[in-house]
């Protein structure tokens, strides 16, 4: 059999796109210190109105634009949770997915009768959305680590007294970039969309928890996360690619596993951000 | 109502609870009313699917005892300071060791019927151990592994019931297996309703749960360790060990949950026989705060919303998935206290 092909190559690259975006999203949120673990639904939401859009604009441009807009929307209805009525983290964004995942059944079957299914709709290339990845991890990992901006989110979530007392908005910042996660979210829901051509409940499938995963091993920085994006994307490649010679169960656990395993032996410790998962509050 | 509500810390949770699920429902009418649905019929249907008659309310608690079960798992890591968000495939791991067990071991009456949930808690157990062990060994995240670990064994159960493997019940197509015997089986509680004996079960659980939490030493230690890991670390408590014991016991009581389903309702063990049980246990353990007894209201809940929501779909007043959606706005409520008493501040500063 053979497997190892130039199109693994190309899957890997396709398939690393959205768990990269979700795994950036999460760097900027947590490294503000607010966990999101409502990417899963906040990717789901962003899928889901990619196909709304496309189906009822015809444009799939202006789709990809409503789920990055859908998305920002989930975080900051995530953001005000956890900032303004001091929700724990986790909490909230298991609330987030548990209703888009209610949302998503609920509006697919109003529009087009079938529960958990939409229409076809036009699409885009979905490698727009897998280059744009690329180019977002770049400019993220300059924007973090090398100018003023970056300096300051970072110091949000390592020491918000510090920053406040310097004079930075603790709570602007945390609304600002865990917006920006799930505006990342949404572009990552949109690269699902456009990937099948319709929504498809299931469709994005724990991919929200594997960024998080990617993110924690790329120790909260984009390139790291990019790397690890790269390694669970091989994953999901090889898991097509082995499908017809092994029982699809075992294809299809293989992700997951992976997941847990690579945790298990790659996770290092030493740069979660002071204030995660905190609630600040302002004297 | 306000100044009453305040007499008791007890109350005041209780009321806000009530205030959050309102709120909810609140927001679910919006959702109705901008799809063009009749919001009468919806909540018309809703509440007969839920408690209409006897077959309804005997739906309603059918639906109620898995989440029983997955709530309690849910709480008990919560109460531990961690998120077991893993409680489906706990569940099913319970489900498949029941079903062994049940099918493959000759036991007198009462004894196979303990045996059975034995096997499916210590499954369920061992599947919450890892994420329990990686937590405290590794410092993983157990939000992302209890999910992951909870994907594996929904495929992993599927495979073992699929065409030509070993516990596929070969005399149909579809991935399940044979009936267990009948000696394993738990019996109707209530014809003709569907509801067996894992109700009383799981509320025997619910007991031990709270005394455990509540009046042992143990529990106390599991708590403190929730509270402040640094207090309890200092005040001499393992706080690795109670981590670890905490996903172990969260994971014993979703296998519960499954040994449920396969001994009472099902008989047998079918592939996706969850429709979201573990899912519902999140919702149930948050709206009951975190407290056992309170899981006994709050699954209630989350059962009539199953069962109605089947009546609404069925009536064609509205997608019955709108119960879902209320079940997440709901927990939006109650997550957030602040958010209720501001709202009541603000009726009154008017």
């Amino acid at each position: 059999m053979n497997i190892f092909t130039i199109h693994l190559l190309l899957r890997t690259l396709r398939l690393s796109s959205p768990i990269a975006l979700i795994a950036l999203g999460e760097t900027y949120s947590e490294r503000v210190g607010i966990i999101n673990v409502g990417v899963e639904g906040t990717t789901v939401l962003g899928a889901l109105v990619s196909a709304l859009v496309s189906y009822y604009t015809g444009s799939a441009w202006v789709a990809v634009i409503a789920a990055v807009l859908g998305g920002g929307l989930a975080g900051a209805l995530h953001a005000l949770w956890c900032i303004r009525f001091r929700a724990n983290h986790v909490v909230s964004g298991v609330a987030v997915n548990i209703l888009v995942a209610g949302l998503s059944l609920f509006i697919t079957s109003a529009l087009w009768g079938s529960r958990g299914t939409s229409a076809s709709a036009p699409t885009i290339n979905a490698w727009y959305i897998a280059g744009s990845a690329l180019v977002l991890v770049v400019i993220s990992q300059i924007f973090i680590f090398h100018t003023r901006w970056g300096l300051r989110l970072r110091v949000v979530g390592e020491k918000p007294e510090a920053a406040d007392t310097a004079g930075i908005n603790v709570y602007r910042t945390q609304y600002v970039y865990t917006i920006v996660n799930g505006m990342l979210c949404g572009l990552a829901g949109a690269y699902f969309f456009n990937n099948l051509g319709y929504f498809v409940n299931g469709m994005v499938g724990g991919r929200g928890f594997i960024g998080i995963a990617a993110m924690v091993i790329g120790n909260y920085s984009p390139v790291g996360a990019l790397g690890a994006a790269l390694l669970f994307g091989f994953a999901d490649a090889l898991q097509m690619s082995l499908q017809g010679y092994i029982p699809s169960q075992i294809s299809l656990m293989l992700p997951y596993l992976l997941t847990v395993l690579v945790l298990a032996v790659l996770i290092r410790r030493a740069q979660v951000p002071a204030a995660l998962g905190q609630h600040y509050i302002k004297q | 109502m306000i100044a009453a509500l305040k007499r008791s810390a007890l109350l005041r949770e209780t009321g806000l609870t009530f205030l959050s699920i309102l709120a909810a429902f609140g927001v679910g009418c919006i959702i109705l009313w901008a799809g063009g649905y009749s919001i009468p019929a919806v909540f018309l249907n809703l509440w007969k699917g839920a408690f209409g008659n006897k077959i309804s309310i005997g739906q309603t608690l059918t639906q109620a005892t898995p989440i029983i079960f997955t709530s309690l798992s849910f709480l008990i890591a919560f109460r531990c300071g961690l998120f077991n968000i893993g409680a489906e495939g706990q569940m099913y791991m319970g489900a498949i060791a029941a079903a062994v067990v049940g099918i493959y071991l000759k036991l007198p009456g009462i004894l196979h019927v303990l045996a059975c949930l034995l096997a499916a808690g210590l499954a369920g157990a061992a599947w919450g151990w890892i994420p329990g062990y990686l937590k405290a060994k590794r410092g993983v995240n157990e939000f992302v592994t209890t999910m992951m670990l909870s994907s594996v064994a929904i495929y992993f159960t599927d495979l073992l019931v699929a065409p030509r493997m070993v516990l596929h019940d070969t005399r149909y197509g579809s991935n399940q297996t044979v009936r267990v015997m009948r000696s394993a089986i738990l019996p109707k509680l209530l014809r003709p309703t569907q509801v067996t004996w894992a109700i009383i079960i799981a509320g025997i659980v619910v007991f031990i749960v709270w005394y455990y939490l509540f009046r042992t030493r143990s529990g106390y230690e599991l708590r403190a360790v929730g509270q402040s890991p640094k207090a309890a670390e200092y005040g001499g408590i393992s706080v690795k060990r109670k981590l670890i014991l905490s996903l172990c016991l969260a994971g014993f009581v979703a296998g519960l949950a499954g040994a449920g389903e396969v001994l009472g309702t099902h008989t047998r063990f079918i592939s996706g026989f969850s429709p979201g049980y573990g899912w519902d246990g999140i919702a149930g353990g948050l709206i009951a705060r975190a407290h056992p007894i309170g899981v006994l209201f709050s699954a209630f809940l989350m059962g009539a919303l199953r069962a109605g929501s089947m009546q609404v779909q069925r009536s064609g007043a509205a997608p019955g998935d709108i119960a879902s959606v209320l079940q997440g706005l709901v927990i939006f409520f109650v997550i957030a206290p602040t958010l209720i008493r501001r709202l009541i501040r603000w009726r009154r500063n008017r």
